[in-house]
């Protein structure tokens, strides 16, 4: 539905060309959500506006509903306003010289007769339950009315394609969760091919079929929202999506693992761990598992050996409410441990630790 | 087809490229632009410093053949022009010591303090804005002429003084600054106002919480913090002192005193003998060169004043200092401002025009009152094609400013990423006309249109364009500002709901800048009615405009006559102002 190749796109910076994207390719099927997650100036808004024809790349392919949109060595370009997309921009970039009813019916106004834009206008807007506020000037709305008026008029046109560039950033946190599954579920409704691009790891867990994570304008991996959370492949998709607690380890005796696990020694004990996509042998290692996984053990003394466990002091304690966050401290290395929130622990109190091998990852270092 | 640029990277064939239509529009529409704005601009100022190096002797530049420095060093070595340099430095300094230290107090006094009916003064002091600087120079030789001024018959007879002129002449270098400076004061008070709203007030409550009083907090973070801001206006005004034409030709013309400007409209309308066309473009050089250099220094403190980040977009009302005692100096001051300088030269200018000549206010003069030049200038056929033209000059002035200015706007704000320099170019060369005086433009007119194929010498059509370039630099400017404010995605946008590049403009773009179109277009229209020093250089008896007949009036000795004309385009400018002020009210009680 959506195919991207190769895409390289430079700007000109203050020293030179800086790289914005370095050969980004990813397909996107029929009806899918694929969220773009990265840090800021990952590239991903850039990969987005190439996609809608905002921005010329350098070099690559990109096509739409099998048509090519850009072929740099054709020299293919066709401009944004025939590609034919719904995109809802990060500020919503509502007119605010126009009403609501002017805005959405604004892409309908080519070939279309009067009364038929006036049903379709006004069927989108009911959908997106704005039927009321039809003769409303853009600033008299709120940010959520705002948002909604702004997927109205990227739908009205019925586009194959939705672009959505981090839509939900602007909105305060209660409602931007709520708006998140009706997002979620009005593209379903749509069945629309969607790319999604956002910075917040949650909205993507939650929002997606797939995820692409994009770091310094590469596509680092691709895969669905729990594949990624739980088997990250790369060291810094694991750091990004979630909390993380990394450990310098090295690897025992690899000759005889090269399974799927391997036995890791760290300062906190020897680990019992899956080997990560980017780990090789003879490369320093480090140890990757998520503050949630980490047991406390009730009794403090009889867990000191065995594997995968470890002991340490608590060093703090910070109730979140629905969990409870505790920093052990053992030696050089605070670790993290995500507890449920009837779990308080004295500050000082030694305690021991269990992290099932099936959640820990060894990455290279 | 091969000058317009192609936004696209250089190894996709631009054939591909211009295929899709609705870009070629675009590009062509760019290509136009930019070669509109170099031929308007460049062309004019090559001219001038072509003529600059050719001897002229009875001939127009181009038709003679001999290259020479021999105009500069005329203008260098001879007796004649001497004087024309000192008087414009004493101008200059002058005008600005009188002008801006009123500016600025004015300023801190209604920004920075509690004063008493503040909105009314600060109102008050904008209204000398909508008088030409010409019926200003008039109204002010009502008060001050040495014989018959009113202010001097008043002294007299209250000091006791015996002949019969003095105590003031206003037909001195001291008396032009006078006038002049307090030309100054309404623009110069907008600008400053400006900077003292826009410095963030936490600057200056920062102080007060380390226990520093109101003259340490001003004198050692206030005006340090103000500085680049004051030097800026200051070099601002030393340029618009330098190019004004109106105040000096007409107290100047009576005394004999030339500065500058001056001194090249009597180098080309010599009363004897004929234009001294090497001589004028000679000066006209000398005067960009000086502008331009000011300019530059200008824009480079303007440059640093952004990033001085005063700016913040907190809208925290300044602390405002509680007067005490000395609100009533305070309240004083502005009062007899407000009575002096904006009302009496008015109230002046009125009696002038209801007076079959002129004579000082009595109970014998009063009796003479007559409203007939009101009606009777009208069976005059010049005047009333003079207003006529007016109105036709201002409104091609301003439609073709206008839709030059959005365009050059668009292009440099949407293309600033494009690394082909064409955006910069633009930019530049829209602003270079702010460093080309009035009078400098229409000199260079002149040579480029004497002889031009097409025989547009001698109509309005001149005139509409030379002021089309002076008025570019400022109109492009103030729609580049409020361009940057409409963000991108709101074009974008529209694009994506499938709109070509024309449909965006008209539908989106446009709509969003029209606060600051209608704010330029009577902006650009007020100054083409009131503008004299172009008008004066390329007028002819056909395309006599209201300013050129007050000045030949005033020649002539028709005070009466020149002050009705002096009314009604005040009347007129006020009635431009006032109505793109309700409109523009009107819209935000909309919205």
């Amino acid at each position: 539905m959506i195919g991207v190749k190769d895409l390289v796109k430079t700007f000109p910076g203050t020293r030179g060309e800086v790289r914005a994207l370095r050969g980004v390719s990813f397909e996107v099927g029929k009806g899918e959500l694929f969220t773009l997650l990265g840090p800021s100036g990952c590239g991903k808004t850039t990969t987005l506006r190439c996609i809608a024809g905002l921005e010329q790349p350098l070099s690559g392919d990109i096509w739409i509903n099998d048509r090519v949109v850009f072929n740099a060595a054709d020299g293919v370009f066709i401009p944004p306003e025939q590609r034919r997309i719904g995109m809802v921009f990060q500020s919503y970039a509502i007119w605010p010289h126009m009403t609501v009813y002017q805005n959405v019916a604004y892409p309908l106004t080519s070939d279309i007769s009067r009364k038929e834009i006036g049903e379709r206008v006004a069927g989108i807007l009911e959908r997106l339950g704005l039927g009321p506020l039809g003769d409303r000037l853009a600033p008299n709305l709120s940010g959520g009315q705002q948002q909604r008026v702004a997927l109205a008029r990227a739908l009205v046109a019925q586009p194959q394609v939705l672009l959505l560039d981090e839509p939900l950033s602007n909105l305060d946190a209660k409602l931007r969760e709520q708006m998140r599954f009706e997002l979620k579920a009005l593209q379903e409704s749509f069945k629309i091919t969607t790319v999604y691009v956002t910075h917040d790891q949650e909205e993507a867990l939650a929002l997606s079929d797939r995820i692409g994570l994009m770091h310094e304008g590469t596509l680092l991996e691709v895969g669905a929202p729990a594949e990624l959370y739980l088997r990250p492949a790369h060291k810094i998709t694991a750091d990004f999506l979630g909390n993380a607690n990394f450990i310098p380890a090295r690897v025992e005796v690899h000759e005889k693992q090269l399974g799927a696990e391997i036995l890791v020694a760290t300062p906190l004990g020897n680990f019992v761990a899956q080997r990560g996509a980017e780990w090789q042998v003879g490369v320093p290692s480090q140890l990757f598992f998520r503050p949630e996984y980490v047991d406390l053990l009730d009794d403090a003394d009889g867990a000191v050996n065995g594997l995968n466990r470890g002991c340490g002091v608590v060093e703090r304690v910070s109730f979140l409410g629905n969990s409870t966050d505790v920093i052990i401290r053992c030696g050089e290395i605070a670790l993290h441990a995500r507890a449920h929130p009837a779990c308080l622990p004295a500050v000082g109190k030694r305690v021991c630790f269990h992290v099932a091998p099936s959640s820990c990852i060894v990455f290279a270092a | 087809m091969n000058v317009t640029p192609v936004p696209i990277a250089k190894h996709v064939p631009l054939r591909r490229w211009f295929v899709a239509r609705k870009m070629s529009a675009r590009s062509l529409v760019f290509g136009l632009t930019l070669i509109t704005v170099s031929y308007l601009v460049l062309v004019p100022l090559l001219m001038l410093l072509y003529a600059s190096v050719k001897s002229t002797e009875d001939k127009l530049p181009f038709e003679s053949t001999v290259t020479t420095l021999s105009n500069y060093t005329a203008v260098f070595t001879s007796s004649s022009t001497l004087p024309i340099f000192l008087n414009t430095l004493f101008f200059t300094a002058g005008s600005l010591f009188i002008g801006l230290p009123l500016a600025i107090l004015l300023a801190w006094l209604l920004e920075r303090t509690a004063i008493p009916a503040r909105a009314w003064i600060a109102n008050l002091i904008l209204v000398p804005m909508t008088i030409p600087s010409l019926l200003s120079a008039i109204a002010w030789i009502q008060l001050l002429d040495p014989r018959i001024g009113l202010v001097n018959i008043v002294l007299r007879s209250a000091l006791g003084m015996t002949g019969d002129t003095g105590p003031f002449d206003i037909y001195s270098l001291y008396g032009m600054c006078f006038v002049q400076g307090l030309r100054l004061v309404p623009s110069a008070y907008l600008m400053i106002a400006a900077s003292f709203r826009a410095m963030d007030p936490s600057l200056e409550e920062q102080s007060a919480m380390a226990g520093r009083g109101v003259a340490q907090t001003t004198l050692r973070v206030t005006l340090p913090i103000m500085r680049p801001a004051l030097l800026a206006a200051l070099i601002y005004f030393i340029v618009v002192v330098i190019e004004s034409f109106d105040i000096p030709g007409l107290l100047g013309f009576t005394a004999r005193i030339r500065v500058l400007s001056t001194a090249i409209y009597w180098a080309t309308h010599s009363e004897v003998g004929l234009p001294d066309y090497g001589l004028a473009s000679a000066l006209g050089t000398i005067v960009l060169a000086a502008a331009l250099l000011l300019m530059w220094n200008y824009q480079r403190l303007t440059a640093h004043q952004e990033r001085f980040a005063t700016i913040t977009g907190k809208g925290y009302r300044p602390r405002q200092l509680k007067l005490g005692v000395w609100s009533v100096p305070a309240m004083v001051l502005c009062v007899s401002y407000v009575l002096i300088v904006v009302l009496l030269p008015f109230v002046m200018l009125l009696w002038t025009s209801v007076q079959p000549f002129y004579a000082p206010p009595s109970a014998e003069s009063l009796g003479r009152m007559s409203f007939d030049s009101y009606y009777k200038i009208w069976h005059e056929s010049s005047v009333v094609r003079a207003l006529w033209n007016t109105m036709v000059l201002a409104l091609v002035t301003s439609i073709a400013t206008i839709l030059l200015a959005v365009l050059v706007s668009w292009f440099v704000v949407r293309r600033r990423r494009q690394t082909d320099g064409f955006a910069h170019y633009l930019a530049t060369v829209s602003f270079l006309p702010q460093c080309v005086p009035s009078i400098v433009i229409g000199l260079a007119c002149i040579f480029v249109y004497v002889r031009f194929p097409v025989p547009i010498y001698g109509t309005l059509w001149i005139i509409a364009l030379a002021m089309t370039t002076r008025y570019l630099a400022f109109s492009s400017r103030t729609t580049t500002s409020a361009l940057m404010q409409v963000h991108g995605e709101l074009e974008e946008a529209s694009q994506m709901a499938g709109a070509p590049w024309t449909r965006t403009l008209r539908r989106v773009t446009i709509p969003l800048l029209a606060p600051a179109i209608i704010n330029v277009f009577l902006w650009v229209a007020v100054h083409a009615m009131q503008e004299l020093s172009m008008a004066l250089m390329l007028y002819n008896p056909d395309t006599v405009v209201v300013s050129t007949m007050i000045w030949s009036m005033w020649q002539n000795g028709r005070t009466a006559d020149a002050a009705v004309l002096g009314v009604v385009l005040t009347g007129l400018s006020a009635l431009l102002l006032l109505g793109g002020h309700v409109l523009s009210s009107r819209r935000h009680s909309n919205s």
